[in-house]
């Protein structure tokens, strides 16, 4: 096995490089190690026969806008995303779930591909992309060379560990539109301290509202299923109607019943799943109250 | 699982000092810096990143040393507490941990003042959050935080902390 991987580290400088790299048998990739060193310490992961490490790659770091639209390298930095100025403008919700991501210590190592790759549940950012509709834009391996495709947050996770990734590809970069000015937005998670803490649950709100209705809604919750989930039946209640007490009854209702968390450790399904509506309800109110 | 064997060629500079040695590709920077440079000042907590008491700055921004494979820091510049101290003297963050009894047990201590001394780069007047948030991965089993803020913020107080 080792002939075929001729060093155990590698640090590519290029995208292609790295998804040729990756592509080797046994290969795997390195982004913020967070994630990855604890699971070898604690023997829950083999320690990989190649490991790619992407953060040399300038190509995977930093903020931009483009055209309109935000594109942010999957290597930058959780530290980077809380303090970028346009982010703060642009998703100020990926800001704050940024910014509430383990320690400082961990938040000048972890990487936004690598909180959604790892694929957790609970993962804090894919909360405020899944409301954001962001698309992960991917490299895959061609007999010539890398080809670049892509897949809308929505679809990217698989269950838990697990997403659309195919062997040898590489998450390059996350794209999506800044929030309209006027646009309410809100994300919370919740647990038992503020810092170091995988939520126990976490929800996420983005409404545009006119002339008293709800024109766009968009709802998504952290660790109530396999997967960071869309919240699609509480959003439709939502759409087109006025923002009022009964609606908000009906909104947090169909939340209740569209997660599916589980009974763990840190919570009971029966907690998470009352913590979820007082979340969505305070968020709901204070959009009303907007 | 195949496991690596080859040893990798690592140049980096600790301290201010250029470092030239052989790592294995799995080795933390922790690892390196206790037992291959004898730079016992950062302590192995919990191993996973969860206590902070590793913590060092590496190109100037605090890191858990245990998180960072040694391969990783090709061409870096890491500060561990030990480049503090300047001719057996300490820094006066240092100085601020000793006039304010916020060493207790010590084994967190070195953690905490590289996590200070970090924020302090950043913001060298932080206000009483800030030290919070700044020291929220840094664990202190002994329950001594109260007297650490006060540290760090005496240091603040007493000027600008750096040499």
């Amino acid at each position: 096995m080792l002939k075929t991987v001729p060093k155990t580290y590698q640090s590519p400088r290029t995208v292609e490089e790295a998804v040729q790299a990756v592509s080797q048998t046994g290969a795997a990739i390195l982004a913020g190690g967070t994630d990855l060193m604890p699971r070898w310490s604690r023997n829950l992961s083999p320690r990989p026969a190649a490991l790619v490490d992407l953060k040399r790659i300038e190509q995977l770091r930093g903020v931009k806008l483009v055209d309109g639209v935000v594109r942010i390298g999957a290597c930058t930095l959780m530290s980077e995303l809380e303090a970028d100025p346009l982010i703060r403008a642009a998703a100020p919700i990926l800001a704050q779930a940024a910014s509430r991501v383990a320690c400082p210590q961990i938040r000048n190592r972890a990487t936004l591909g690598g909180n959604l790759c790892n694929a957790s549940p609970a993962a804090d950012t894919a909360v405020p992309l899944l409301i954001l509709d962001a698309t992960l834009e991917v490299a895959s391996p061609r007999s010539d060379g890398v080809a670049m495709r892509e897949i809308p947050v929505a679809e990217f996770f698989h269950g838990p560990g697990r997403t659309a990734l195919q062997p040898g590809e590489v998450l390059t970069s996350i794209r999506f539109n800044p929030l309209a000015s006027g646009t309410f937005s809100a994300w919370d998670k919740f647990g038992t301290r503020p810092a170091m803490e995988i939520a126990v649950v976490s929800v996420g709100v983005v409404l545009a509202l006119a002339r008293g209705e709800v024109t766009q809604a968009r709802v998504a919750y952290g660790s109530v299923a396999p997967v960071p989930l869309r919240g699609r039946k509480a959003e439709t209640v939502l759409l087109g109607q006025p923002m009022r007490g009964e609606i908000i009854d009906r909104c947090v209702a169909a939340a209740r019943d569209e997660i599916s968390p589980i009974s763990d450790v840190r919570a009971s399904q029966d907690y998470r799943r009352e913590i979820v509506a007082v979340m969505l309800r305070r968020m709901l109110e204070n959009a009303a109250s907007h | 699982m195949p496991q690596a064997t080859e040893l990798l060629d690592l140049a980096f500079t600790v301290n201010g000092e250029p470092v030239q040695l052989a790592v294995s590709p799995f080795s933390s920077l922790l690892d390196v810096l206790r037992e291959n440079l004898e730079l016992t000042g950062a302590k192995r907590g919990c191993g996973e990143g969860e206590c902070g008491a590793c913590s060092v700055l590496l190109n100037g921004k605090v890191v858990n040393s245990c998180l960072v494979l040694a391969a990783e820091c090709a061409g870096a510049d890491v500060l561990t507490i030990e480049g503090l101290t300047r001719a057996e003297r300490l820094h006066p963050l240092q100085e601020a941990f000793v006039q304010h009894g916020a060493v207790q047990c010590g084994y967190c201590t070195p953690g905490m003042v590289m996590a200070a001394y970090g924020l302090l780069l950043e913001n060298p007047s932080p206000s009483e959050a800030e030290v919070c948030r700044a020291l929220e991965g840094n664990l202190c089993r002994c329950t001594g935080y109260r007297k650490i803020i006060d540290a760090v913020l005496a240091a603040t107080n007493g000027g600008p902390p750096h040499d």
